[in-house]
């Protein structure tokens, strides 16, 4: 326990060192206030104070907002000594804590930008140890939620629109961290093939990666699900969405975006391949009914919008689109991969134009639900 | 690029990390003799770790800020010292590992490099000219300053690596560069402005356009007039065109142009921001203009092309939406009359829009109330532009756009003459502006209106332009030359005896100029126009009577309008206060005279009647201003008619057949050295020259006798104007003056020798010695029949034909000689040869009795001779009437001067005593059978005075 005036005198000491050396004392204390046998409120205050004043050099002494953020160069300081103390921490516990605290859900917003960059750095200089953080804050924080996005935008956006050489780096990273790559993949599956978005394509060399982890390890999707994360005691560990179902959406949307790169073909058969190894005992909660649902509504808007003096019946895109969707919902029913209301995303299927093979995937769920589905 | 290096985990963890720390470590103490290590260690960490170009970039900064010091320095160094240090090594070659190192990776990956290296490199740029600006400069010239940065290295590099990231994405996508260009314009204009100048002269036509787009779609998220005035980055387009404008002026106008074409065309698929940007599109390039000079003058000088009446059409539309960026209806109107008065060329095309615009009448999608309402905004903003104009032109100061049309005059006007009324009125105020400026202008249109006005309305404006209160009546033209108009008269006058002189092909067509100045004439001697009770066109007129006069003369087409005018002035009166020069006074007599003589050629009655009246009543104002006016008058005239080419007008035998073998007088004086004979023939009596056979018979110019009657009636007409008195009188308006004048030219023309010009008559024999020139003053009379006339008219003008006393005597010695040699056998065969003598004589004694030198009963003769044979009327003529003269010398003391002034020998008194009558009396006895009831009238019944 630390009394109020000890507080005060911790920080002094603290504004005796030049910034960004107090960063790396700070965070030591930051650790020791966090892994306190007993926690409470005002040592959770004094470090967030801490992170503020002396890590991210918010706010000033007096707790005023500062004005001007970080120069470049000053950030990389800052960078390195949060690199070198995460990767530093043996506890994965701790490092998980520490991680969690310095990038909240409250803080985010303001310290994406120095995340991005120090996952970044992990993935080029690689670091497993922090890249296992990364990956579970992404799980606890939610894969598909805005921060994880941004983050995952920004790594795309170094990794394959300004250094798209570096495929050694991409190559290993399933290997280093397959957590955080199948974090990264769910991620990044929603910052595409979303109508009105800009870019709405995701660019060759990320297509390309996904692809290739996908081939060689099929287990990759699972990863997430096959290791618990560490959490710090007392939290809950969140339930990490696979990135099958937003995978799929590219796959199945693309030929009518006329994307019909190789690539896609590629990345379709490491799915189906990754789906038909997943093991059917235990009821696996691989593919979210939802999440399959709104690939369905994507689908359904294109039939609303497209020209409607060509027949939906022999549009080769649309068709080969649907191929894939009930090729794809056969395999995962045939695993068991799917869960939840069944019925919804059924109901929705109908509501397609009709396809040979989606009509047979209804049938087959008719007949084993023996309940009487009414096909338009 | 790096090798590649074999996966292996923890290796190059370290390696990297190292790296990096090293970075870090050399930044946080830099200095120059670790800077290339540390380049490299930079270079690395670009390439590897991506998330580390921040950082790194501003490594970079340092570099190149460090590089422009020492060249800043070295430069300064040079200018104390005279020497330039040796260039720093390190620097040279930090700076060309980090250009191959960018260059490399935006010739990799330009999409995604070239947007943030080029951002980097502005900014950058825009730091570094800042920092330095005032240092090491002469001066503050854009030019100097762009030789002075490309000569160092760092910024030459760095001015080169924008350049590549440029061309690298021109076909792509150069917003994000052309943004970043203009961001750091705002932000460290001026000194920046050498960057943009290089960037753009390297790219025009895309940083041109871009700068345009990128301007517009900032100026369109604009909701406030405010905010439109204090958003730099407008400032700093209007900067960078500005730059531009210079050496591609073309391009920018093209792109303007281009800009609000676009506009026009809406597309469905056009998205909400693109439609805005539509609408701010005209708001947009009004303020640019508005901001810049040059634009607005490589805009305006074509309006045509770009505005039609169609397209303002369109416009109307969006004008609601245009408010907001001026606030008020009213500051958009403002705003656009400031631009259009602005406009350095070009300014009649942009009133030419506006007057199509207020005279519109069909307009596609526009339905009558629009139409009026356009109408009725055209007018409004023409009167404002209007007025604003003569507000500056009152008070001296210039307006650019009336200057512009300084160079349209003639379209101006052409403006005059128009069918409609505004535009007429459009035309006449610029001209007054132009005028005012500049008085030429004034000359100019009114010449123009002078040539072509060819309704009174039109004409009309040349009154209300020289009597404008406009009008500057100090300046030189003005004081110098007697009015504008008198300038405009000058002009054309002298044009129009170039013409002549010149004998320039060009076709100027006077007739319309001259109908004008006649109409003006009669305008202002009419008196009911008040704008011309300052008598212009009368001052004017006098201005240029020399040149008007010499125009008369020459003038072939016109003469008769001329002479109109001539007469309308009324020129010269002796109760003017203008007294024409002698020169116009001759010049005009003899101009009168040739026009005179122009009608009496000229065919149909009323053209001649009226011209003659116009020649007689000119002459006679001369003459009675003017003695030498009246000499020279009378001579030309009486010349004309009697001698020259003319004279078969008056019925006289052309007799100016050449002969070759006619000499020059100077050679005839050469060869008969001792002896001159009077008169060019060697002989007269025969008819014809020795040596050259008989006389070739006349061929006669075949003029109708009415018309050879009325001419001669027309000459004396015309000579007794010449010879009017100046007050009119109650019973002789005929100056005795002028007669005797007259009389004495007609014996100076007709006789010609001086020797025995007397008025005495000499003894009968005397004649002898003068039969020689008698005979040629009787072939004169005989071949020229208008002396007879002339003869009578004189006579009329008693004591005047006393002066002609040696014609008459020639004539009358002649026909002695001729009576003697008449056989009475002709008589009887009525010989031609006796009737033309007969008649001869008759006219002779006529002209004597008319003339009041034979009183009666000598005066009755003329019917006493036809009934007499030969011999009897020899002695008459001998007895009578030459012994009567010879003793009574014909001279103006023989006649007394009544109390009215009038001339006259009383015929009671001044009978002639009985030896001369004696002849005819016995004569007339002896005859008396035929002459009987004369002889009583002539000798018995005889008045006397009680």
């Amino acid at each position: 326990m630390m009394s109020g005036s000890s507080d005060v005198n911790l920080k002094q000491s603290l504004r005796k060192l030049e910034y960004p050396l107090c960063a790396h004392e700070a965070l030591k204390k930051i650790v020791e206030l966090l892994t306190a046998r007993v926690t409470n409120i005002k040592n959770m205050d004094l470090s967030l104070d801490l992170m503020a004043e002396f890590v991210f050099f918010e706010v000033d002494r007096r707790g005023n907002k500062r004005p001007t953020g970080l120069s470049p160069l000053v950030e990389l300081q800052l960078l390195e000594i949060l690199f070198e103390f995460l990767n530093n921490t043996q506890s994965e516990v701790t490092r998980n804590t520490l991680f969690f605290n310095l990038f909240s859900a409250i803080t985010i917003n303001m310290r994406v930008g120095i995340l991005g960059k120090l996952v970044s750095l992990a993935i080029g200089i690689p670091s497993s140890i922090i890249l296992i953080s990364a990956s579970t804050w992404m799980q606890q924080i939610g894969n598909t939620s805005p921060s994880s996005c941004k983050l995952v935008e920004a790594l795309v956006f170094d990794y394959a629109h300004l250094a798209p050489n570096l495929q050694d780096k991409m190559k290993d990273l399933p290997k280093i961290a397959p957590e955080f790559t199948a974090n990264f993949l769910t991620g990044v599956a929603e910052n595409y093939y979303v109508p009105k978005k800009n870019p709405m394509f995701p660019p060759e060399v990320l297509l390309k990666y996904a692809a290739d982890w996908l081939t060689e390890n099929c287990t990759l999707c699972l990863a997430p699900q096959a290791k618990a994360p560490l959490l710090p005691p007392g939290a809950i560990a969140m339930e990490a969405t696979t990135p099958i179902a937003g995978l799929l959406r590219w796959c199945i949307l693309a030929p009518i975006y006329e994307q019909d790169q190789d690539v896609y073909t590629k990345l379709y058969l490491a799915l189906l391949n990754s789906i038909a190894e997943i093991p059917t005992a235990n009821a696996p909660r691989v593919i979210n009914v939802q999440h399959l649902t709104a690939t369905v509504n994507l689908l359904h808007n294109y039939v609303k919008t497209r020209e409607s003096n060509v027949s939906v019946l022999v549009d080769p895109a649309l068709q080969l689109a649907l191929d894939r969707f009930g090729q794809a919902i056969q395999v995962a029913l045939s695993v068991n991969a799917i869960y939840g209301h069944l019925n919804e995303l059924f109901n929705s299927l109908q509501k397609l134009p009709f396809n040979k093979l989606i009509s047979i995937v209804l049938n087959k769920y008719k007949l084993s639900k023996s309940t009487p589905i009414i096909i338009v | 690029m790096i090798a590649e290096t074999a996966v292996v985990r923890d290796l190059p963890q370290q390696d990297l990390l190292n790296e990096l720390k090293a970075f870090i470590s050399g930044t946080r103490k830099f200095s120059r003799q670790n800077s290339l290590e540390l380049t490299k260690t930079a270079l690395v960490l670009l390439k590897k770790l991506p998330a580390c170009r921040g950082a790194v970039f501003e490594y970079f900064c340092k570099v190149f800020d460090a590089a422009a010091s020492n060249y800043i320095e070295s430069i300064e160094t040079e200018i104390k010292t005279g020497k330039l240090p040796e260039p720093i090594e390190t620097d040279e070659l930090i700076v060309s590992e980090i250009h191959a190192a960018l260059i490399y990776l935006i010739s990799e990956n330009s999409i995604a490099w070239a947007p943030t290296i080029s951002t980097w490199s502005l900014e950058l740029l825009g730091e570094i000219s800042t920092k330095y600006a005032g240092r090491a400069h002469i001066s503050t010239n854009l030019n100097e300053t762009l030789q002075l940065w490309m000569a160092c290295r760092g910024t030459r590099t760095l001015v080169d690596i924008n350049t590549k990231c440029l061309s690298s994405l021109i076909h792509s996508d150069t917003e994000a560069c052309i943004s970043a260009l203009l961001d750091t314009s705002v932000k460290h204009s001026p000194y920046f402005d050498w960057v943009v100048a290089h960037v753009g002269s390297c790219f025009p036509n895309t940083v041109i356009t871009r700068v345009l787009s990128v301007g517009l779609k900032d100026f369109s998220q604009n909701r406030s007039c405010d905010q439109v005035r204090s958003s730099p980055k407008l400032k700093s387009v209007v900067g960078i065109l500005g730059h531009l404008a210079g050496s591609h002026t073309k391009d920018i106008r093209q792109a303007i142009i281009e800009t609000f074409r676009l506009s026009l065309k809406e597309v469905f698929t056009d998205s909400d921001a693109i439609r805005l940007q539509k609408k701010a599109t005209v708001p947009y390039i009004l303020q640019l203009m508005y901001l810049s000079n040059t634009l607005l003058s490589s805009i305006c000088h074509d309006t045509r092309n770009i505005l039609t009446v169609d397209i303002i059409g369109k416009l109307r539309h969006f004008t609601d939406d245009w408010i907001k960026y001026f606030g008020t209806p009213e500051a958009l109107e403002e705003h656009i009359i400031s631009l259009i008065l602005q406009c350095q060329t070009g300014g009649i095309q942009i009133l030419n829009l506006i007057l199509s615009c207020a005279q519109i009448t069909k307009l596609k999608g526009c339905n009558e109330s629009a139409k009026t309402d356009i109408r009725e905004k055209a007018l409004e903003l023409l009167e404002n532009i209007l007025q604003e104009i003569e507000e500056s032109v009152r008070h001296g100061t210039a307006v650019d756009m009336l200057s512009s049309c300084a160079k349209n005059i003639s379209e101006i006007n052409e403006m005059l003459l128009s069918s409609n009324k505004i535009v007429q009125a459009v035309g006449y105020r610029l001209i007054l502006y132009l005028g005012r400026i500049n008085p030429a202008v004034l000359v100019r249109a009114i010449t123009f209106l002078m040539e072509y006005a060819k309704t009174p309305d039109q004409l009309g404006f040349v009154l209300k332009i020289i009597t404008s209160e406009l009008v500057d009546k100090t300046v030189p033209a003005y004081s110098e030359k007697g009015g504008h108009f008198s300038v405009v008269l000058e002009q054309i006058l002298s044009r129009n005896i170039q013409k002549y002189t010149q004998s320039n092909e060009e076709t100027l067509d006077l007739s319309q100029m001259w109908t004008n100045l006649l109409t003006l004439l009669e305008w202002e001697k009419s008196d009911k126009i008040s704008l011309l009770n300052c008598r212009f066109v009368s001052r004017a007129l006098e201005e240029n009577f020399i040149n008007l006069t010499s125009v008369f003369s020459s003038e072939v087409h016109h003469v008769h309008i001329i002479a109109d005018i001539l007469d309308k002035t009324g020129i010269p009166m002796v109760s003017s206060s203008y007294s024409p020069p002698i020169r116009v006074i001759l010049n005009l007599t003899q101009s009168a005279v040739n026009y005179f003589f122009a009608c009496c050629r000229a065919e149909g009655t009323s053209t001649k009647l009226r011209g003659c009246q116009r020649a007689g009543s000119i002459l006679k104002r001369l003459c009675i201003y003017s003695k030498v006016a009246k000499v020279l008058a009378l001579r030309e005239l009486l010349e004309k008619a009697l001698f020259c080419s003319e004279k078969v007008l008056f019925g006289a035998k052309n007799s100016t057949v050449h002969d070759s073998s006619e000499k020059m007088l100077l050679k005839q004086n050469k060869n008969i050295s001792k002896t001159i004979p009077l008169t060019k023939h060697s002989t007269v009596f025969n008819g014809g020259i020795i040596g050259l056979g008989k006389r070739k018979a006349f061929v006669a110019d075949v003029i109708p006798t009415d018309v050879i009657a009325a001419n001669i009636a027309e000459l004396i007409c015309v000579l007794k104007s010449c010879c009017t008195l100046m007050e009119e009188e109650k019973y002789s308006e005929m100056s005795l003056d002028s007669m005797t004048l007259l009389s004495l030219l007609l014996v100076q023309f007709v006789s010609p020798d001086v020797m025995y010009n007397g008025l005495p008559w000499p003894e009968e024999e005397f004649s002898k010695v003068t039969i020689e020139r008698d005979l040629f003053i009787r072939r004169k009379f005989t071949n020229t029949p208008l002396l007879w006339d002339l003869l009578s008219f004189v006579a009329v003008s008693r004591p005047a034909l006393c002066y002609c006393s040696v014609l008459i005597r020639a004539l009358t010695a002649t026909l002695i000689h001729q009576w003697k040699s008449m056989g009475d056998h002709s008589k009887e065969t009525g010989n031609e040869n006796y009737t033309v003598l007969l008649d001869t004589t008759i006219k002779v004694i006529d002209v004597m009795a008319l003339g009041q030198l034979l009183p009666p009963p000598l005066s009755n003769i003329r019917d006493v001779l036809p009934s007499l044979r030969c011999f009897e009327i020899v002695d008459i003529l001998r007895d009578c009437v030459w012994c009567y003269m010879r003793d009574h010398i014909p001279s103006p003391a023989l006649f007394i001067c009544d109390s009215n002034g009038v001339y006259w020998r009383d015929p009671i008194m001044s009978r002639p005593p009985e030896r001369y009558t004696n002849t005819l009396r016995i004569i007339m006895q002896r005859n008396m059978d035929t002459l009987g009831h004369l002889y009583s009238q002539m000798y018995i019944n005889i008045p006397h005075y009680e």
